[in-house]
């Protein structure tokens, strides 16, 4: 047993107290609950003898004694809605939408930095193992910065909140007021979490003490995750609100307020999309050094940032379109109009808009990966095969974007014959989609494998029946999920629903056993030729900016949307927002200001990036044999 | 083998761009090659795996035969190719939003395929690099007349978008508005969440969705009855007994507009723009729940909410013309009729 050094006694101590500030919020959490049910309902009961008011849960249909006022009725007026000589909502909507992308900027980097920091923990090749250290703290670097920008993004929302929504904030800030103390000590836990792992970086850099510093990313994800949490019990009461009465009353139980319809398929939702954000911004970042590289050791290292930063993005990307489909059903259930305004009515433009989004999310990644390809040798082999995998994707995307209503001139409704057409028609309801979206994601998995195995040969002895396994495994995936797409038109409604779970535990399966044995064969496999890191075309990396432009319109996107949904209502069906904007925008307008919001955060983020860069440490150049495929040749002018 | 699969392919492609071009020039109808009702949305993604295929065997066929055809032409034709198709193949005509967006789609797929790797990209672009170079006189006369053609047909794209025209607006309907979380009908109001067609019976007079559902008409090539399933039958009681009634009072009202093959085809539906739902198609009622149905015929387009912009129905109040049990009834037999089942919640 190693001695107790100071280090480690230092280490394990900061460990413990991020532990004391993780758990400290709890502990002062554990009577709320107790204040929020019984305390008022005692002083309630002293003043008006027995007599106590109770009311009906509005979701939960549970008795509870009420403990707080009505929902306010706001009227039109500087009382209750003040304002600048302009739309307070879109003052509200872009403070919200900015600190939403850094929020998530921030929440999901540590979870990067803890990936990529236990990869390089337990990665035996040294100089490798270095790499990622460095990856890690470069992207922990970044979001530092972030970090303080969200705080004030932060601060400003709550400030535009208070001057412009005062008795909708009031209310608000009244139903959550049990657990609004626990939401500031998490911040606090966060940012002490945060620094201590930050600055602690250098001196928790070997042995049990790397492994203290790691078990603190665990600490500072779980503290930034159980705040997201929090944060989304806010929109979930929104959208979907419990732990009240009909008119708004607060019924003593803050956990149904937290727990509504829509917490739990909004947490998950909102984690992946924070992941897939994340990726894809640090691979933004990643592909402007590499464009502006003046050296082919930065080609390589920016390259090499690009690839690892975009993998874990789509790793999370994939999943996200069937927690976007839970999250779906789960509206639907809660509220059959919420549904329809959102895929079938007001909203169902936006989704269109937003099926675009996600495949070029896909169509961008495989792309790159095809790219990719490029700077192996021996991947030759499945270039040529890339144009059937091209229409593999077109014809999953058409069908994914194609709209059930058409825009089309009175003309041409009547050259038609009828709002519907008869071919593309069919292509415009969830079952043709469900088959759209999951030929996409495979054939992206497919991307991938391609990808692993480009620049090797398998030598294990089952090598061709393996290859004819895994063909044939794609080619029935392939027909299962299309079978089940044409399927889906001749059953009942809530039978066609649950067919999504074969369609994607096709995919699931693509994904997780093709991957388990394509390591399985390429373990020990003969190498055609190193990963040439840096010799990746430019289109690659415009590839990348693409796609994390496309996240983060989306983001705004479907925020614009979910927020939307409520039509006039501030919280749903329970306080009626009677400001003057009280009304859904007009498509062209939203994506305007989708626009605007996404312009803004690249140009903050820049600054964020520049000023990430002042404090840039040079890194070794000997570390540089560790790029996995070694050295870098000196790349040609790739691409132009 | 893969020789004489290419040259199958090649001789599909060769097919294809003479049909299409048949089409284009119209001397062969759109309707020559049938699109089969029920089978069409499959039928158009497998024509266009059977043209990809063939162009691919043209392709190795003609670079066998030593006259490779140009990358930059391949990815041009193919473009062109797609485009065409949409608008002289696929009918009824597609809407020129849709053709654009399908169009748009393609041409980034072109991109994709002849940028994949640097060996095609480079074979891509040389015509183009050719003609800025201009190292021959046939490309330094290209280039000039592209300086002059280029802005020309950029001026004529902006003079058209600019130019005022006369056409009808475009209209984004939204034709399936959400609908109220309950209604009024006659009295009595109905959950649109929770309420059920009061004659999706059994035979017992028991509510039964198993026992409706398994008695609607079969889809697919044309509709037909379930043997022993015929409502027209005397005996029939429940669910089929009502279906009948519910036939009754289509016929005696709806079918005049919805059609007697409720296709939205009816002896006056073209009267109205738009011409009235089409219950057969997968998007009307075989999303939406029974509800949902009998909302909107108890309501009519009067009814329709803000949401409904803009209220493009004339469809009336059935609720000042029938019971609610006949309205039940009619929703029934539309049901029944078309093959669908209604949508339901677990």
């Amino acid at each position: 047993m190693a001695p107790l050094t100071g280090k480690r006694v230092f280490s394990i101590m900061a460990l413990c107290m991020m532990v004391g500030l993780l758990l400290l919020p709890i502990v002062i959490a554990l009577p709320s609950p107790a204040i929020g049910e019984e305390a008022p309902a005692g002083d309630t009961a002293k003043k008006d003898g027995d007599k106590v008011e109770k009311g009906r849960d509005v979701y939960y249909k549970t008795e509870g004694i009420v403990v707080g006022a009505p929902a306010p009725k706001t009227t039109d007026g500087p009382k209750d809605y003040p304002r600048y000589n302009f739309e307070s909502r879109v003052l509200i909507w872009f403070a919200n939408q900015q600190h939403l992308y850094y929020g998530s900027f921030v929440l999901a980097v540590p979870i990067f930095c803890m990936i990529i920091e236990f990869m390089g923990v337990v990665t035996k090749d040294k100089a490798l193992a270095k790499r990622y250290d460095q990856l890690a703290y470069d992207f922990i670097k970044i979001s530092l910065t972030a970090y303080s920008l969200t705080a004030i993004l932060g601060g400003i929302l709550i400030f535009t909140f208070l001057t412009l929504y005062p008795a909708f904030f009031g209310y608000l800030s009244s139903i959550f007021r049990p657990v609004m103390h626990i939401y500031a000590l998490m911040f606090v836990a966060e940012s002490g979490t945060l620094y201590i792992y930050y600055y602690g970086w250098d001196k928790m850099k070997e042995g049990f003490l790397k492994w203290i510093h790691l078990s603190m990313s665990v600490v500072l994800n779980i503290i930034g995750t159980l705040l997201m949490f929090l944060a989304n019990s806010w929109i979930g009461f929104m959208m979907s609100p419990a732990g009240v009465d009909e008119q708004g009353r607060y019924l003593g139980n803050i956990w149904h307020v937290i727990h509504t319809a829509l917490w739990n398929p909004l947490n998950l939702h909102r984690i992946l999309g924070n992941m897939a954000f994340g990726g894809g911004v640090v691979a933004a970042y990643a592909a402007y050094k590499f464009l502006a590289a003046k050296t082919d050791e930065d080609r390589a290292h920016y390259d090499w940032m690009g690839y690892i930063a975009m993998a874990l993005g789509v790793a999370f990307l994939i999943p996200l379109p069937f927690a976007g489909y839970w999250l779906m059903r789960e509206v639907y259930a809660y509220r059959q109009q919420m549904g329809i305004t959102l895929m079938g009515g007001l909203l169902a433009w936006l989704f269109i808009i937003q099926a675009t989004m996600i495949g070029i999310l896909f169509l961008s990644s495989n792309y790159y990966l095809w790219q990719a390809m490029g700077r192996m040798r021996g991947a030759e082999k499945y270039q040529r095969y890339i144009k059937y995998l091209v229409f593999l994707l077109i014809c999953g995307f058409l069908v994914f974007i194609t709209p059930h209503t058409m825009v089309m001139t009175p003309a041409e409704l009547k050259a038609m014959g009828g709002q519907q057409h008869p071919v593309l028609g069919n292509f415009g309801v969830m079952s043709a989609k469900n088959g759209g979206i999951n030929v996409m994601i495979t054939t992206t998995v497919l991307s991938f494998i391609w990808y692993m195995r480009g620049n090797k040969v398998s030598t294990v002895s089952w090598a061709k029946f393996g290859n004819i396994f895994m063909g044939v495994f794609f080619a029935c995936a392939y027909i299962n999920i299309i079978w089940l797409a044409i399927y889906g038109y001749y059953i009942p409604a809530n039978v066609r629903v649950g067919l999504s779970v074969p369609q994607v535990a096709t995919t699931l399966s693509c994904l997780f056993f093709m991957f388990a044995l394509n390591s399985v064969m390429m373990r020990g496999a003969k190498q055609m030729g190193p990963i040439e890191w840096g010799k990746i075309s430019v289109r690659s990396q415009y590839a990348l900016i693409m796609l994390s432009t496309a996240f983060t319109w989306m983001m705004a996107l479907m925020g614009y949307i979910r927020s939307s949904v409520r039509l006039f209502w501030h919280v749903n069906e329970i306080m009626r927002d009677n400001s003057p904007w009280a009304y859904t925008h007009t498509v062209g307008f939203a994506a305007n200001m989708i626009s605007f919001n996404v312009l803004f955060f690249w140009i903050s983020i820049l600054f964020v990036f520049w000023m990430g860069s002042l404090s840039a440490k040079k890194v070794p150049v000997e570390a540089r044999a560790g790029i996995p495929g070694g050295v870098p040749q000196p790349a040609p002018a790739a691409g132009h | 083998m893969k020789a004489l699969l290419m040259w199958v392919g090649a001789l599909i492609g060769v097919a294809g761009i003479l049909l299409l071009a048949g089409m284009i020039l119209n001397v062969v109808p759109s309707s020559a090659v049938r699109l089969v009702e029920g089978y069409m949305p499959m039928q158009m993604l497998f024509e266009l795996t059977c043209f990809v295929a063939g162009f691919a065997g043209l392709s190795y066929v003609m670079s066998a035969m030593g006259m490779p055809f140009p990358r930059f032409w391949q990815g041009i034709g193919f473009w062109a190719f797609i485009l065409l198709y949409l608008k002289y193949r696929v009918y009824p005509p597609i809407p020129f939003s849709v053709r654009a967006m399908y169009g748009t789609v393609s041409l980034v797929a072109v991109f994709m395929w002849v940028s994949a790797s640097e060996e095609d990209w480079k074979k891509f672009k040389q015509p183009i690099m050719n003609v800025l170079d201009a190292q021959t006189g046939m490309n330094k006369l290209l280039r000039y007349a592209y300086l002059v053609l280029l802005p020309i047909l950029i001026g004529g794209f902006s003079y058209n978008a600019m130019m005022p025209k006369s056409e009808e607006p475009i209209e984004l309907r939204t034709v399936h508005p959400a609908p109220p979380a309950s209604t009024k009908v006659h009295g009595k109001t109905y959950t649109l969440q929770t309420s059920q067609n009061p004659y999706r019976v059994n035979q017992e007079g028991k509510y039964d969705q198993e026992y409706t559902n398994a008695n609607i008409v079969e889809q697919g090539m044309g509709r037909l009855m379930k043997p022993n399933a015929n409502p027209w039958d005397d005996k029939n009681q429940g669910y089929l007994k009502y279906v009948r009634e519910g036939g009754e009072i289509f016929f005696q009202n709806c079918h005049f507009c919805h059609g007697d093959n409720l296709n939205g085809r009816g002896l006056h539906a073209f009267a109205f723009n738009p011409i009235p739902a089409n219950f057969t198609d997968p998007g009307t009622i075989a999303q939406l729940q029974e509800t949902f149905i009998f909302w909107r015929v108890s309501k009519g387009g009067i009814g329709l909410p803000n949401e409904g912009f803009p209220w493009a129905s004339v469809m009336p109040p059935w609720e000042q013309h029938l019971t609610v049990d006949e309205i039940w009834k009619v929703i029934l037999f539309e049901y029944w009729h078309t093959g669908y089942y209604p949508r339901t919640w677990d």
